[in-house]
């Protein structure tokens, strides 16, 4: 018995957080489990995990890209501003694109250039902000008459919002990548030993800048579903969302060693940041401790998430 | 001798560690008395590293006691190992590359006055520590900058500046060439001599006879047998080791067919100058050299990992480029690195994905991967192997060093190659396996595969090949076969300059 219990949280201790959690909220707040709120909770869950399970890929790799929040700002832009000229579906792949191409030059600035990917990205998030501040000219782009544009935040299909089945249709996707196919497995073995991949003949350079080209895409699609819940878009978009993009990744079991890799652990994550959000909101927590208490929270889940082998007696016996 | 070199310095009874599914120690009695070595035995998995590991203090015992000075001791933490005098020299040396020889010394308990690292006291103290080994390597300098040998002298030097009264050495020859191992086995003589009880850990008996007082073997994680080095040899400890005798000699006979790989004139970097050979079918042509005699280097500019230009390079009538791995395979190149843990485990994935991962484009189904094909494939290499794992889908990272090694011929065959380069394919392996990697090599070779075989252990050239070109200075000294080849005459070239 003791065994069974050890295993299952082994393996999915992010859903077993997750799941008491949620009842915990609710035992507090009658109103977190209403079918409303609970949409909403997955919602705003949806918009990270989208960009999570992309960079998911990049750190399963032994990278990460922290210019996914400029890039999400940069195709929000450039898209919104195509609207007039294109239409809503073909500017939502051209912003689809504009995304892609930032994380194709991410990956060209690691294998070409030989930029660790923490410095490369590091250095495109700026780049990249500066590029939408100045094709912006600083100011907010609004769409007026183009509502249907909301297609992408505030359709519901069999009740459900566009961004959830985003972000679960992405994330079977990248799960069946990652685990079925041949760029999964590359992917994988890059992140595991480098140089044994170089010489088991994995085209490497190839495949790292596919993965990014993926991140910048799934970045660009957030992106997109964030300027289109307010329809506006602006060069301040996203700000900081790589950071939580890559502490959902993290939460969701990911080690950021690489070789490994959960998308259904992402997007839990992903769910669990929020649903605390939304919990802490709904019991009337000021704003401030909010901020305060997710950060501690995180702390509290990775440090458990991290350690899940370890044997609190031997801590205790350590001390004693 | 005085009568107090005699005495129980450090001792274990009934020492016994579980791992989940796992006895690796059982029931172990151990001692190390001043001023013998005591040298440590056993195949991989036998229980010497987590013997290792509880004296480091870095695992803790699960059952049974630890005495120093006959008092029993518990170590929470290297830390506490280490303030009680043991000093454990692993195989990945624990130096921080960046920092100077007597920072590394003296890390985590730098000297100080007034509150300022005292460097003049630091490498005054470091210089006498290296002079005690004799050896003269300046403090000042970063230890990224020194060879092998020298690194691991500086853990040496370490060991003594903290006072070690046990220095226990995981497999200290490793990486050395014949004349450093002489050096290091002098020094650890002369570590003894000045009442320290060293506990020598080595898969190489040659080693161990020369260096040991005492040996004790362990098998399974138990105790076998302790007794005085010069009641046994090395057949008696090779049959406890692994409960059977061992084959060694010369290579069987080989059915040698037609040339497969002609290498003119390779040039490799700065290194290597004019090598010229032929591979046959059906032969292990050795490439024998010491350390930085150019014979490794050769090997991985032939699947394409250096910087490298040839007259004429031919596999199987047809031009091979050299400029990356990806065409060596796609041209029937199979690659074993000499070193498994840098070069060729994906530690994080199965045996079955380390088996697969060159092969995944002929496992392919649509745009998938076949499980079924992956499984049936990789299956015939664990049975073909004899690759000892509880299942396929176990993580590689937790087979023993024999058995990853299999798996990296297994990916190389996988990938249906004609010429087998193997570079030092038996290094970190025990005895047992060893004996299974030769006798399948010999096999290969008999279904007409071509070897080309790099290493460094001389033993194991003459055991597997049948013609022998020897390296020393980037250079080819010549080519030995027949009743020619023997260890002294590879020797005899190799080390003429």
């Amino acid at each position: 018995m003791k065994n069974t219990l050890s295993k299952i949280w082994k393996s999915y201790n992010i859903a077993v957080i997750v799941f008491i959690v949620a009842i915990v909220l609710g035992i507090l707040s009658p109103r977190f489990l209403s079918l409303d709120n609970l949409l909403n909770v997955m919602t705003n869950a949806s918009l990270v995990a989208i960009v999570g399970l992309g960079m998911t890929l990049a750190i399963a790799s032994g990278n990460f890209d922290l210019s996914v929040g400029a890039t999400a700002a940069f195709a929000g832009c450039i898209s919104f501003s195509l609207v007039p000229t294109i239409g809503v579906p073909a500017s939502m792949v051209a912003g689809l694109a504009a995304g892609a191409v930032i994380g194709f030059v991410n990956g060209l600035i690691i294998t070409e250039l030989r930029v660790p990917a923490f410095i490369a990205t590091l250095a495109m998030l700026t780049i990249v902000r500066g590029l939408t501040l100045i094709y912006t000219d600083g100011k907010d782009l609004y769409l007026f008459g183009q509502t249907n544009y909301k297609v992408l935040s505030g359709e519901y299909l069999l009740g459900i919002p566009t961004p959830i089945w985003l972000a679960v249709g992405i994330c079977l996707l990248l799960s069946f990548v990652i685990g079925q196919t041949r760029f999964g497995r590359h992917t994988l073995a890059l992140g595991s030993n480098l140089p044994a991949a170089k010489r088991s003949g994995i085209p490497t350079s190839r495949v790292l800048w596919i993965i990014f080209s993926i991140v910048g895409a799934t970045a660009a699609l957030s992106g997109m579903i964030i300027s289109s819940q307010v329809l506006t878009a602006n060069g301040r978009l996203a700000t900081g969302l790589e950071l939580s993009a890559i502490a959902v990744v993290v939460l969701g079991g990911t080690p950021l060693s690489g070789g490994q890799a959960s998308m259904l652990g992402t997007l839990l994550g992903a769910l669990l940041i929020s649903m605390i959000n939304n919990g802490l909101n709904l019991l009337n927590v000021p704003i401030f401790y909010q901020e305060l208490t997710v950060g501690v929270l995180m702390l509290v889940a990775l440090a458990v998430n991290i350690n899940k082998g370890f044997d609190v007696r031997s801590l205790i016996r350590r001390h004693a | 001798m005085t009568e107090n070199n005699h005495r129980q310095l450090l001792e274990v009874q009934g020492l016994t560690r579980r791992f989940p599914g796992v006895l690796a120690l059982n029931q172990v009695d151990f001692d190390v008395r001043a001023g013998e070595v005591h040298a440590l035995v056993g195949e991989n998995g036998a229980g010497k590293s987590t013997m290792i590991n509880i004296l480091a203090g870095v695992l803790q015992p699960s059952g049974g006691t630890v005495l120093l000075d006959g008092l029993p001791v518990v170590f929470h933490n290297p830390a506490n190992a280490q303030h009680a005098g043991i000093s454990v020299i692993f195989q990945e040396f624990n130096l921080v590359p960046h920092l100077s020889v007597a920072e590394n010394i003296f890390i985590n308990r730098e000297l100080t006055r007034k509150g300022m690292i005292d460097w003049t006291t630091m490498n005054q103290r470091s210089t006498s520590a290296l002079k005690r080994l004799e050896i003269d390597i300046d403090p000042r300098v970063p230890v990224s900058s020194l060879s092998v040998a020298q690194q691991q002298l500086v853990e040496i030097a370490r060991a003594l500046a903290f006072d070690a009264r046990v220095i226990v050495m995981d497999e200290p020859t490793a990486a050395l060439s014949e004349k450093e191992v002489d050096r290091l086995l002098e020094i650890v003589r002369s570590l003894a001599k000045e009442g320290v009880g060293v506990i020598y850990v080595s898969h190489k008996l040659e080693e161990v006879f020369r260096v040991a007082d005492r040996v004790t073997i362990l098998r399974d994680g138990t105790h076998i047998l302790t007794d005085q080095a010069s009641n046994l040899d090395e057949e008696k400890v090779i049959y406890a080791m692994v409960g059977r005798a061992l084959v060694h000699g010369k290579c069987p006979d080989r059915n040698i067919g037609e040339v497969v790989l002609k290498v003119k004139n390779l040039d490799v970097e700065d290194t290597v100058r004019n090598v010229s050979f032929e591979l046959r079918s059906g032969e292990v042509l050795g490439l024998a050299g010491l350390m930085g005699s150019g014979a490794t280097e050769v090997v991985e500019a032939l699947f394409g990992l250096r910087n490298a230009r040839a007259e004429e390079i031919v596999l199987q009538g047809s031009t091979l480029a050299i400029d990356n791995p990806r065409n060596a395979i796609y041209s029937r190149l199979g690659y074993v690195p000499n070193d498994r843990k840098k070069a060729g485990l994906l530690p994080d994935l199965s045996v079955k994905h380390n088996i697969s991962i060159g092969i995944l484009e002929r496992l392919r189904r649509a745009f998938w991967i076949d499980g079924k094909k992956e499984n049936e494939s990789a299956e015939t290499y664990r049975d073909k192997l004899n690759v000892r794992c509880s299942s396929l889908d176990q993580r590689i990272s937790n087979l023993s060093g024999g058995n990853q090694q299999k798996v990296m011929l297994s990916r190389a065959l996988a990938e249906d190659c004609k010429v087998l380069l193997l570079a030092e394919p038996t290094r970190g392996v025990d005895v047992g396996a060893k004996a299974e990697i030769y006798s399948l090599i010999d096999s290969l070779v008999d279904s007409g595969m071509a070897v080309l075989l790099q290493s460094s252990e001389l033993p194991e050239i003459i055991r597997l090949a049948n013609r022998v070109v020897v390296f020393s200075s980037g250079q080819s000294r010549g080519e030995i076969t027949g009743s020619n080849l023997t260890q002294e005459s590879v020797m005899a070239l190799a080390t003429r300059v």
